[in-house]
C-alpha cells in the first residue's frame, strides 16, 4: 500500500518535471515543427536565429532550433530523421552523402568559406618558416574537422604524408594550452583560438590560400530530402532568409556582428573581426556555377565535396569515395538563382 | 566495466567434503559455464535479426558481419594501413591497459594509505571526507581540462586523471572497513599487550582487507570507465582514442569493436582480481 503510493508520488513528479522543462518560447502544440540543426560558428544562420527572421517569415510554423557541437552529431540526428535543415562543415557532408552512411539530404546553400578564419600556425621559436619543415614535428588540429582536411591537404601540397609529421588529435582550447606549454610546434584551428595562436606565431598557410589552390573547406546548408520534397516552399523561405542574412552580412557587417556575438557569447568587436576573415559569399554567388550552380546544373562545389570524399577514403574512414554524380545529385539547385534574390 | 558489487558468492568449494548430488554439480556447472554463453548467443540473433529487418539505418545498427569485419581491419594490416589510424587494435589496448595499470596502482596505493589513515584517526577522516566525497561527485570530463592545462597532453595527464577517478573508491571502502574492524579483536590484542601499530597490522588490516578488495575492483573499473575521458586529447594509440576517433566518422563498426574490446578486457581484469581477491583473502566472510 505505502509502496504504491510512493511510486504515485513518484509518477506524478516526474510528469510535473518534465511538464515544466526549460524550453524556447512561443512553441504552440497545434502548429507543425520546423527542426533546424545549428553550430556556433559565425554564419548567416545565426544572424537568422538571432533576429528571429524564420518565425516572422513562417508564423504558422514552429521553429525549434538545436544546438550541435560538431558535424557528425548533426549527421547522426539526420540518420535519426530528427532533423529538417542542418548547418556543417563540407567533410561531414560529404562523409554523409557517401556510403555507408548515404543519408538523404541535400545542399541547399553554402553558409560561408573559410579564409583567414583557419590557418595553419607554427610556434615562434621553433624555426618553422615553411610547411616543408614541418617534416617530423607534433602538429596539432581538431581531427574530423575542415581544419583536419587542410592541414592534409597543405601538407600533401609540400609533398609531406600525414606520417611524416607526428599529427595530434586536440580540440581548439586544449591546442591553446600544448601551445603554451610549447608541447605542439605547429596546429591548424580557428578562430578564436587562432588568434591568440598567433600573437606567438605565424601563419604558413590558410584555408583562404587553400581554396585558391582548389582544396575549398566551406560550411553548408542542407535540408533533408524528405522534407524538401513535401515542402519545397518552406525551403525557398528558408533560403530567402539565408540569403537575407549573407546580404546582411556583406552590407552592414557591424549589425550582421552584433546578432552572431549575441549567439555565440564573444563581443560584437571580436566578432566583427572573426566575421571579417571568412569568405561569405553574396546570394548571387552561391548561385553561380563556380558554388551552388542554377536549377539543373548543379556547380563545383560537387566537385569539391567528391575531392573531400576521396580524402576520407585515403584516412580510412569510408570505404570508398562516392562518385561525382551522387554528389551532383545531391546538390538542390531547385530554382536557382532567381530563388535567393526573391 | 561492470563490477559485482556482490561480494563473490562463495563459489562451490570444489571437492568440498559437502556432500553435493552429482544432479546439482550438473546444474551448477550449467549455470555457471552455459548460461552467460546462451545469452551471448541470444544476444548475436537478436542484433542479426534487428540488423536484417532493417528498421534501423546501418549506422545505428550494422551487420554482426560488418562489425567483425572492422574487427579484421583495425587488427591487420591490410591494403598497406596499419589497423587504426597506424595502430593495431592490441597496440590500441595495450597502451590503454598501461595507463589504467598504472593509474590505478597510483589511486589504489593512495586511496588505500589514505583510507588507513582515515579509518584509524578520526579527526583526519572529518577533515578529508568532505574532500574526497567532493571528488568522487566530479565527472572527469569536467576537470580533464585542467589536467590538460596543468600537464600537458601527453601520459601526465591521462594517468592523473585515472589515478583520481580510482581513488576514492578505495579510499572510501578502505575507510569504512577499518572502522568496522571489530573492537572486541582490537580490545582483546590490546589486553595480550599489542602495541598499536601491532594492532593495525594484525588485526585491522586482515579484517579490512575484504573489503578494502572490494574496494579496489570498485576502482578498476572506475578508472576503466574513465579511458574514453582520458583519450579525449591525444589519445591515439588507445582504446578510448580509437572509439572517440570513429565517432567523429559515423564510423559505428569501429566503435562497436573499441566498444567491445573494452568490455571484455574489463571482464578478464576483474576476473583476475576476483582471483587475486580470493586467493590474499581467503578469510573473507569467515569472521
Amino acid at each position: 500500500m505505502r509502496f504504491k503510493s510512493v511510486f504515485a508520488a513518484l509518477a506524478v513528479a516526474t510528469m510535473a518535471l518534465a511538464g515544466c522543462s526549460v524550453d524556447q518560447p512561443g512553441q504552440d502544440a497545434d502548429k507543425p515543427t520546423i527542426r533546424i540543426g545549428y553550430q556556433t560558428f559565425p554564419s548567416g544562420d545565426l544572424v537568422v536565429k538571432n533576429n528571429r527572421w524564420l518565425e516572422e517569415a513562417l508564423p504558422d510554423y514552429n521553429i525549434k532550433w538545436v544546438k550541435f557541437d560538431s558535424g557528425a552529431d548533426v549527421n547522426t540526428a539526420f540518420i535519426a530523421k530528427e532533423l529538417d535543415f542542418g548547418a556543417l562543415g563540407s567533410s561531414p557532408v560529404a562523409r554523409g552523402l557517401s556510403a555507408p552512411l548515404n543519408i538523404p539530404y541535400k545542399v541547399a546553400l553554402v553558409l560561408d568559406v573559410a579564409g583567414d578564419n583557419e590557418a595553419l600556425v607554427a610556434r615562434d621559436g621553433t624555426g618553422i618558416d615553411t610547411i616543408a619543415q614541418l617534416k617530423g614535428k607534433r602538429v596539432a588540429t581538431p581531427f574530423a574537422s575542415t581544419a583536419h582536411y587542410s592541414l592534409l591537404a597543405a601538407l600533401a601540397q609540400n609533398g609531406l604524408s600525414p606520417s611524416d609529421v607526428q599529427l595530434i588529435d586536440l580540440q581548439p582550447q586544449a591546442i591553446l594550452a600544448a601551445w603554451d606549454r610549447g608541447d605542439i610546434d605547429a596546429a591548424y584551428t580557428w578562430l578564436p583560438t587562432l588568434d591568440d595562436l598567433r600573437k606567438s606565431g605565424k601563419d604558413l598557410i590558410t584555408s583562404r590560400q587553400l581554396a585558391k589552390d582548389g582544396k575549398p573547406t566551406l560550411d553548408l546548408g542542407v535540408v533533408s530530402d524528405q522534407f524538401a520534397n513535401e515542402h519545397p516552399d518552406i525551403v525557398d523561405v528558408w533560403r530567402q532568409q539565408e540569403a537575407r542574412a549573407l546580404t546582411l552580412i556583406k552590407d552592414d557587417p557591424a549589425a550582421a556582428a552584433k546578432a552572431v556575438a549575441a549567439e555565440i557569447g564573444l563581443s560584437p568587436e571580436q566578432t566583427e573581426g572573426q566575421i571579417k576573415q571568412g569568405v561569405f559569399l553574396t546570394p548571387e554567388q552561391v548561385g553561380s556555377p563556380e558554388w551552388l550552380g542554377s536549377d539543373g546544373k548543379p556547380g563545383n562545389i560537387a566537385v569539391n565535396l567528391q575531392s573531400a570524399s576521396q580524402f576520407l577514403a585515403d584516412q580510412k574512414q569510408i570505404p570508398s569515395a562516392a562518385s561525382l554524380e551522387t554528389f551532383q545529385d545531391a546538390i538542390y539547385t531547385k530554382g536557382l538563382p532567381g530563388v535567393l534574390s526573391q | 566495466m561492470s563490477v559485482f558489487v556482490d561480494i563473490a558468492p562463495d563459489e562451490p568449494q570444489v571437492g568440498s567434503p559437502a556432500p553435493v548430488a552429482s544432479t546439482g554439480k550438473w546444474r551448477g556447472i550449467l549455470t555457471r559455464a552455459a548460461l552467460p554463453l546462451l545469452s551471448v548467443v541470444v544476444f548475436f540473433i537478436v542484433w542479426q535479426l534487428v540488423a536484417t529487418l532493417g528498421i534501423w539505418n546501418q549506422t545505428f545498427v550494422p551487420y554482426p558481419s560488418t562489425v567483425w569485419q572492422a574487427f579484421i581491419d583495425v587488427s591487420t594490416t591490410h591494403d598497406g594501413v596499419r589497423g587504426y589510424a597506424g595502430y593495431l587494435l592490441w597496440e590500441h589496448l595495450y597502451m590503454t591497459l598501461r595507463r589504467v595499470l598504472v593509474g590505478v596502482v597510483i589511486g589504489v596505493v593512495l586511496g588505500v594509505l589514505l583510507g588507513l589513515v582515515m579509518g584509524s584517526v578520526s579527526w583526519v577522516r572529518s577533515v578529508l571526507e568532505p574532500w574526497l566525497t567532493f571528488l568522487r561527485a566530479l565527472p572527469p570530463l569536467a576537470y580533464f581540462f585542467l589536467l590538460v592545462i596543468w600537464l600537458g597532453i601527453d601520459e601526465a595527464p591521462k594517468i592523473t586523471l585515472l589515478a583520481l577517478a580510482a581513488l576514492p573508491p578505495a579510499a572510501v571502502a578502505t575507510t569504512a572497513a577499518v572502522v568496522a574492524a571489530p573492537v572486541g579483536l582490537q580490545e582483546a590484542a590490546r589486553a595480550l599487550g599489542a602495541s598499536r601499530t601491532e594492532v593495525i597490522r594484525d588485526v585491522v588490516v586482515p579484517s579490512a582487507l575484504p573489503e578494502t578488495f572490494t574496494g579496489i575492483r570498485l576502482a578498476v573499473g572506475m578508472a576503466y570507465s574513465s579511458v574514453v575521458a582520458a583519450e579525449l586529447f591525444n589519445g591515439i594509440p588507445g582504446i578510448g582514442g580509437l572509439v572517440k576517433d570513429a565517432s567523429n566518422y559515423n564510423n559505428t563498426p569501429v566503435v562497436l569493436v573499441g566498444i567491445f574490446a573494452i568490455g571484455i578486457s574489463g571482464l578478464v581484469i576483474d576476473g583476475l582480481l576476483r582471483a587475486i581477491e580470493r586467493r590474499a583473502v581467503p578469510w573473507r566472510g569467515k569472521i
